[in-house]
């Protein structure tokens, strides 16, 4: 088992945004956490990404507990994530940011720029790799955030909601994107809204509803959960998929 | 590595101009500006490390400035020390104050940071006003005639502006440095973003603190020099609130998180700011005031990355690719 998340809670005072959330997974899944906005899977997957320390529960990655290690100690251990609205280095061109990733693993220059010219080829951003990160559109920062967060050698990537906001164009070439680094063996986590994304991607969901994780297992068997379709996806959704 | 030669010529150009500065203006007029200038530039290059490149504004940089300052006159009036024995001593205080400052000041983010550092600087102004032993208000003086070259007692400029010239570059130099290695992209990255830089294993604080106790050597020893030149050091020239503002005014004039930026802020305002004291005389000086005030309004309502910023926004594409080089 990669990561094993037992028991989560997170509090902000009186009012609890996760409750006791269990999440296993084991190296090479990817895994998606959908639910309503406020459900509590930003909140979890801060946990899990060392930026918000649980109340109470325990995580352990790779054996060893990070419940309440630094952001700093989940990148050295090889837990990346991208932020919801991109977090790119404005005033640095596209090749300095992945570099801040590099440093990480290749503490000297010119391997860390050898090794992140590598990643923002794979990531297709060659074109705009002098640029300054401002410059670029939203596709392009959220790109910039995972060739970043891949140039950290990540064991496991935490996508928050990273293929939000793109074109259908633009989405298949982030679906391929995605299904290119998992080939690379890592694990991957995604959050997201879009459905497409799930099904196409995911083979395990996990819904979180009022901070509860309310259902869990395959995406076809999740959607078709009534818990899952009276608290989140409607059955709007079931009716464009053309369920019974 | 390698850089374009057309950056080469540039520094050059640079170095050729300020080591022939003195020579061509052979007035002491001309050559007290030229000191002043390269103070301030040092001043504000040091400030840069940590307020530029790290994006952490300190607004009471004048405490490891005036720390830099009083050493050497300090151990000089007591203990009859040259003053240049003095330097060491500032720098180890000042990199005692950074490492004690920073622990908890950079916990705090943004308007808090530079409020901590203008209140702990007002602390040390305010103390050593009342403090006999460093002379209170009155302040301390350094020998009148040199005993020797060690005394750093001159009488003319042009040896404090060949030496403060070597401090400078030494500092640009190390700046340069910085720039090109790790610690200078996870400076750019933590001022962009911290929590981004966190995210990718920057180790935040301790890259923080590094930059804080090398910003603070280097503006000890600008308060060091200072001191030596003039033989004379008070509280409000040592740790006054217009000596940070005017190294925080400086760099970001010019350009704050860029190698030369303060080299050009100081450029700028030191010839301004001695015009208007020779034009108005005494009363001049509180148009410095005035001065501050104005381009801190200009700087931020139009161009907040300075004129380096303003630079590579209307350059023509030739020059900026040369620039950027």
């Amino acid at each position: 088992m990669l990561l094993d998340a037992q028991n989560v809670s997170k509090a902000f005072g009186d009012f609890l945004a996760v409750s006791g959330a269990d999440l296993s997974i084991d190296e090479g899944e990817i895994i998606g956490l959908i639910g309503p906005n406020g459900a509590g899977k930003s909140t979890f997957f801060n946990c899990l990404a060392g930026d918000a320390t649980p109340t109470s529960g325990k995580i352990t990655f790779a054996g060893q507990e990070v419940t309440n290690a630094s952001p700093e100690t989940h990148a050295r251990l090889g837990i990346g994530r991208t932020f919801q609205v991109p977090a790119t280095f404005e005033d640095m061109t596209v090749l300095d940011n992945v570099m801040v990733g590099a440093f990480l693993r290749h503490p000297h220059r010119n391997e860390a720029r050898e090794h992140a010219r590598g990643i923002v080829e794979l990531t297709g951003l060659n074109p705009v790799a002098h640029l300054r990160a401002r410059s670029l559109g939203t596709p392009g920062r959220k790109r910039l955030e995972i060739a970043r967060v891949l140039a950290t050698n990540p064991r496991l990537m935490l996508l928050d909601e990273s293929l939000a906001g793109l074109t259908p164009t633009e989405l298949q070439e982030a679906i391929r994107l995605v299904r290119r680094i998992h080939e690379m063996g890592i694990t991957i986590v995604i959050v997201e809204h879009i459905m497409e994304v799930i099904m196409t991607l995911t083979r395990r969901v996990l819904v979180f509803n009022q901070g509860h994780v309310i259902a869990s297992g395959k995406p076809e068997d999740v959607v078709r959960d009534e818990t899952v379709i009276t608290a989140y996806l409607g059955h709007g959704h079931q009716r464009r998929r053309g369920d019974p | 590595m390698t850089k374009p030669p057309v950056v080469h010529s540039k520094i050059i150009v640079l170095a050729a101009c300020l080591l022939l500065y003195p020579l061509v203006f052979s007035d002491a007029f001309y050559r007290d500006i030229g000191v002043t200038f390269l103070l301030a530039a040092i001043s504000a290059s040091a400030w840069n490390i940590v307020g530029g490149y790290a994006g952490q504004v300190s607004v009471g940089h004048s405490m490891f400035y005036g720390i830099g300052a009083y050493a050497p006159l300090l151990f000089y009036q007591h203990f009859g020390w040259p003053p240049i024995a003095g330097i060491p001593i500032g720098i180890a205080s000042s990199i005692a104050l950074a490492v004690l400052i920073g622990a908890p000041t950079f916990r705090l983010t943004g308007h808090y940071f530079s409020m901590a550092t203008i209140a702990v600087a007002e602390l040390i102004r305010i103390f050593t006003g009342t403090w006999e032993f460093a002379g209170a208000a009155i302040g301390l003086q350094g020998p009148a005639v040199a005993r020797g070259w060690w005394d750093l007692t001159f009488r003319g400029e042009l040896p404090y502006y060949y030496i403060f010239l070597g401090v400078l570059a030494i500092l640009l130099y190390v700046t340069y440095a910085i720039e090109q290695r790790r610690f200078g992209y996870y400076l750019r990255a933590i001022k962009a973003g911290e929590r981004a830089a966190r995210s990718l294993g920057a180790p935040v604080r301790e890259t923080k603190i590094k930059a804080l106790v090398l910003s603070a050597t280097f503006t000890s020893v600008a308060g060091s020099l200072y001191s030596i030149k003039t033989g004379f050091i008070d509280p409000e020239s040592g740790f006054g609130i217009l000596v940070s503002v005017q190294m925080v005014i400086i760099a970001a004039l010019g350009g704050a998180g860029t190698l030369f930026g303060p080299l050009v802020g100081a450029l700028i305002l030191i010839p301004l700011q001695t015009a208007t004291n020779t034009w108005f005389g005494g009363s001049g000086s509180g148009l410095t005031y005035i001065l501050y005030g104005g381009i801190i309004v200009l700087i931020a309502r139009f161009e907040p990355g300075g004129l380096f910023e303003l630079w590579d926004r209307i350059a023509p594409a030739r020059w900026k690719r040369s620039h950027a080089a």
